[in-house]
């Protein structure tokens, strides 16, 4: 029944293979030959260009047009045919083209921002490995194949955190950022057990699509969690159809659909950085600040949101408020500890776990195309913003070592007043700043404001209660508004603080070349309203049109009043965080209140795990060191003793009784030829005298005793 | 007691008293003359054993010759010798000694009693000399009969005598050669 | 009257100081001269038993012999002694224990 595949879409699947086997090659090629030269960072930026260029073809040839998903045997255990294939649907190049061209800036960027560092080769080796592994991950049929790329990113993101790990801050937080990721991988792994389990399958076509296993044919009833198809199934596998045969039952106790949402949960969590697991995301912004700008803020940590968008019809309404809760929760959180950070790249990894935030909790309350709309968004103007601060703190970094000056380049306290001598990077940061406090005529608008809108007509039809998650999300966006506006005019406007902190150093500080600047114009026409939607007032965009929706919303006047509600509570938050900091008006914000510390101290949860989680897991460990040192290894050591008591005996037996005989005889012999052996002497005297007593014995035998 | 016998004792003590001092002294040259008195107290001895001519002959040969040649060697085996003959422990009864001090008298108590229970007083052939009258008389001198007999019953022997004694003296001659002279 | 045994007893001291002179001393001549002593014993021996011979004379004449071929003796003995003396510088013959080479 299998169709033969199209030509058009041969070279569709051609392409893709290409777009991810590209930075592959790219990273092969700087592993193997180009280990210390410079031409290692225009190979992977040249293969991430040519992967951008056919991710756009692919993209406009499968965007609202038929899903390819195609396959081959992979390995077979037992019955079970385990495929590995590719499948291409909306969701799929969405990413497939949002990522390469997010990495192409960055690349670019790259080759400026490392080009003096010792480890240039190995940063641009691991940026491709990352690519490689990140393209892979968003384009593979089955969960499989997604968990394995699932921890190559991981692993990629582990590397380049710790690229600098002669810093042990970089070792520790690289470590901190594996052991978390660890933790929601089991997660991810054991529902991937649970739904293989359930279902015998691990694609995610036939588990997740229109007319998938998860979606159609399974449910919970009395306590137990069914899959039941009473029918020949076709599922569609590009142009042909895959049979399943008819009268397939299987059961299992409902709650492990529970432990399965919650493996997954904490999957996401991890790699998006969501309320429990979010404390590594910070510390990660120990690496390159390029790094923190692809990974950490635009590709790999939307992975999360990116599996909640694979397997969204999985999840019941319980679950659905969990994640929505959750992702509020967390934005809220991540806002009001961005508000007094004065770590420069800080406060940008917490706002980004307070867009993650928004974008989990756009899963939980249905609005599932805003959601993955707003993460194309935030990738462009959060990797900008990062990039931004990176020039920034570069520059910073050159006035510290031309004056040779003790400072931290990332603390906000040393800037000020760079608008001038920075004008690109200014406006860039201005435009990537707007549109992430979602102000109107930048994408952040569009995207942002459809997830707000939706969480009020979700709220309206729940009500009670979840009337609390728009509410805390409008707060957080006003939270938003206010740190972007104090990060923006500390560093951009006012005086230069370092020069009134140190009159005499001499500061030579501009944008940098083409290829700082050009990254940083890309990305700032790719944050502005024109490229997602014709309307700059519209809260939805082309994209949206092209990924299903799951929610249901009553269109009112809900939809007219929170976007201007929002905004106006926006521009009151700009003004009064420029009233407080540029004319000084009111210090209430830097006020060390309750409040203050709170939110400067990360709500004490880094503190709250170190004290109670780490300890509790290194008193465990100390305890089972115990236990191994003195019961496991006391219990060897026993063994050896008794082993070498034993051997000592057999020793001693050798030794003494086999040995002795044998040095018994040795010695009798010896002894003999002593004696035999002082007869030859060489004395002649000695001679004479052995002689004489010879013959005297003789003669006393003979006369005086055998006579008589 | 005769005065015959009063002289062999007195011989007697002498020669077993000199050897003695040969066998204790560590000097050498005090031995050495030690040594020489001996062979007189033995020549003594000879004359009282009635055999005057090899009394003579004992102080001819032995004191002129071999004493002679003793004193030669022992001066030309230089100065070394000298000490380290003197160097010798001075104790007569050392436990170095003892061995062959217990051998010696070993040797003594055996032949003291062989020499006992030999009983020669009365061997037959002593006996029968008595009874022929083949016994040397005090007032003899039997130096004319020993020339005959050595001319007569005993020539054989005394030419080997010669021969050997010949032999002795190149060979003598033949070992103290200096090294050089043999090439 | 002397009687044979008190020259025997006299001949048995003198073998023995000459046999202890022999086995104990460390110096070749005075062992030379030990072995003087042992043959003036035995000499004296047979001095003391020619006293019955008066018609052949046997004992003196050995006696004699035995003098002369003492002397001889003596010389070439005493060669051997200044040669080993020229060979190893010493005349103790616990220290002449090697032949030759």
């Amino acid at each position: 029944m299998k169709e033969a595949i199209l030509p058009q879409e041969l070279q569709t699947i051609y392409l893709t293979i290409l777009i991810v086997l590209l930075p592959f090659a790219a990273f092969i090629l700087n592993f193997l030959f180009l280990n210390k030269s410079k031409a290692s960072g225009w190979v992977s930026t040249i293969a991430i260009l040519i992967s951008s260029i056919f991710s756009i073809f692919v993209f406009t040839a499968i965007w609202n047009g038929p899903v390819i998903h195609v396959q081959t045997i992979w390995f077979t255990i037992g019955d079970s045919q385990v495929h590995a294939g590719l499948l291409l649907n909306n969701l799929s190049v969405l990413m497939l083209a949002l990522v390469p061209l997010v990495a192409l800036p960055v690349h670019i960027y790259s080759t400026a921002y490392m080009k003096d560092d010792a480890g240039y080769g190995r940063y641009f080796r691991y940026l491709s490995f990352f690519c490689f592994s990140m393209l892979a991950l968003v384009v593979v049929d089955n969960l499989v194949l997604f968990y394995a790329f699932w921890e190559l990113v991981g692993f990629a993101s582990y590397l380049l955190i710790g690229f600098w790990f002669d810093r042990p801050a970089a070792v520790q937080a690289n470590k901190k950022a594996f052991i978390m990721n660890r933790i929601g991988d089991i997660g991810l792994l054991t529902a991937i057990i649970i739904i293989y389990t359930l279902f015998g399958t691990f694609d995610l076509e036939k588990l997740f699509g229109a007319e998938g296993f998860v979606t159609r044919y399974s449910y919970i009833e009395n306590g137990t969690w069914s899959f039941y198809l009473n029918h020949v199934l076709h599922v569609p596998v590009s142009r042909g159809w895959t049979v399943m045969a008819p009268h397939t039952v299987t059961q299992i106790p409902a709650i492990w659909q529970y432990v399965a949402f919650g493996g997954i949960f904490l999957g996401v969590a991890a790699k998006s950085a969501q309320f429990p697991l979010h404390t590594w995301l910070p510390d990660a912004m120990e690496g390159p600040t390029s790094v923190s700008a692809l990974i950490h803020a635009a590709t790999m940590v939307a992975a999360g949101v990116f599996l909640l968008g694979r397997v969204y019809p999985m999840f019941n309404t319980t679950e659905l408020n969990i994640l929505a809760a959750v992702g509020c929760f967390t934005a809220f959180m991540a806002a009001t500890i961005a508000l007094t950070q004065t770590d420069l790249k800080r406060i940008l990894a917490y706002s980004t776990i307070s867009q993650l935030g928004y974008m989990v909790m756009a899963m939980g309350i249905g609005a599932y195309a805003s959601s993955l709309f707003h993460l194309v968004t935030h990738a462009f103007f959060k990797c900008l913003l990062f990039l931004c601060a990176g020039i920034v703190i570069h520059q910073i970094k050159h006035v510290k070592e031309d004056n040779h000056l003790d400072i931290d380049p990332q603390d906000l306290a040393n800037m000020g007043g760079l608008r001038k001598k920075l004008p690109v990077t200014f406006v860039a940061t201005l435009i990537a700043g707007l549109a992430l406090i979602g102000l109107p005529l930048t994408s952040g608008y569009l995207s942002k404001e459809g997830i707000l809108v939706q969480a009020f007509e979700w709220a309206e039809l729940k009500g009670g209660a979840f009337m609390l998650i728009p509410v805390f999300a409008s707060i957080t966006s006003w939270l938003t508004a206010f740190y972007v506006a104090r990060m923006i005019l500390k560093v951009f406007y006012g005086d230069m603080n370092l020069s009134k902190l140190y009159p005499n150093i001499t500061i030579h500080i501009g944008d940098g070349g083409w290829r700082y600047q050009l990254p940083l114009i890309m990305l700032a026409l790719c944050s502005l309203f024109p490229l997602f939607s014709l309307n700059p007032l519209a809260h939805s965009g082309w994209l949206t049109g092209g990924l299903p929706q799951y929610g249901q919303y009553t269109a009112g006047l809900v939809e007219l009043m929170v976007p201007v509600i929002i905004n106006v509570g926006s521009i009151a938050m700009l003004y009064y965080a420029y009233m407080a900091y540029i004319k000084q008006r009111d210090k209430v914000a830097a006020q060390p209140s309750l409040l203050h510390r709170i939110s400067f101290n990360e709500w004490y949860i880094d503190a709250f795990y170190q004290r109670v989680i780490v300890r509790a897991v290194m008193t465990f460990s100390k305890a089972l060191y115990w236990f191994d040192l003195k019961v496991i290894d006391g219990l060897v050591n026993l063994f050896e003793r008794i082993a070498r008591c034993i051997a000592g005996a057999a020793a001693w037996f050798d030794k003494y009784i086999v040995d002795g005989l044998l040095h018994l005889a040795a010695a009798l012999v010896a002894y003999i030829g002593g004696i035999a052996r002082r007869f030859q002497n060489g004395k002649v005297q000695y001679y004479l005298f052995s002689m004489l007593l010879a013959v005297i014995v003789v003669f006393i035998l003979k006369i005086l005793i055998w006579n008589s | 007691m005769s005065v015959v016998q009063l002289a062999f004792y007195f011989m007697a003590l002498v020669t077993l008293g000199s050897a003695l001092t040969v066998a204790i002294s560590k000097n050498l040259v005090r031995s050495i003359f030690m040594f020489f008195i001996t062979l007189f107290g033995l020549a003594g001895l000879y004359v009282l054993a009635l055999a005057d001519f090899v009394a003579v002959t004992q102080i001819v040969i032995y004191v002129g010759g071999i004493l002679v040649l003793i004193l030669f060697a022992f001066m030309l085996s230089g100065k070394e010798a000298l000490e380290a003959a003197q160097k010798q422990s001075s104790r007569f009864v050392s436990l170095k000694n003892l061995p062959s001090l217990l051998l010696a008298l070993f040797f003594l108590v055996v032949m003291i009693n062989v020499i006992f229970k030999a009983d020669v007083a009365n061997l037959q052939w002593l006996k029968e000399a008595n009874g022929t009258q083949n016994v040397i008389g005090v007032n003899e001198s039997m130096i004319n009969n020993i020339g005959v007999n050595l001319m007569t019953r005993y020539l054989l022997p005394f030419e080997a005598i010669s021969v050997l004694l010949m032999l002795a003296l190149v060979g003598a001659a033949h070992l103290s050669r200096k090294e050089d002279m043999r090439g | 009257m002397i009687t044979l045994t008190d020259f025997m007893v006299v001949s048995a001291v003198l073998f023995c100081t000459g046999l202890f002179i022999i086995v104990s001393k460390k110096n070749a001549i005075q062992i030379l001269i030990g072995i003087e002593l042992m043959l003036n014993a035995a000499i004296l021996n047979l001095v003391a038993f020619g006293k019955y011979d008066r018609v052949n004379n046997s004992g003196q004449i050995f006696a004699l012999f035995a003098i002369i071929l003492a002397a001889a003796t003596t010389a070439v003995a005493l060669a051997i002694i200044l040669n080993v003396y020229k060979q190893y510088k010493t005349i103790n013959p616990d220290q002449i224990k090697d032949l030759k080479d």
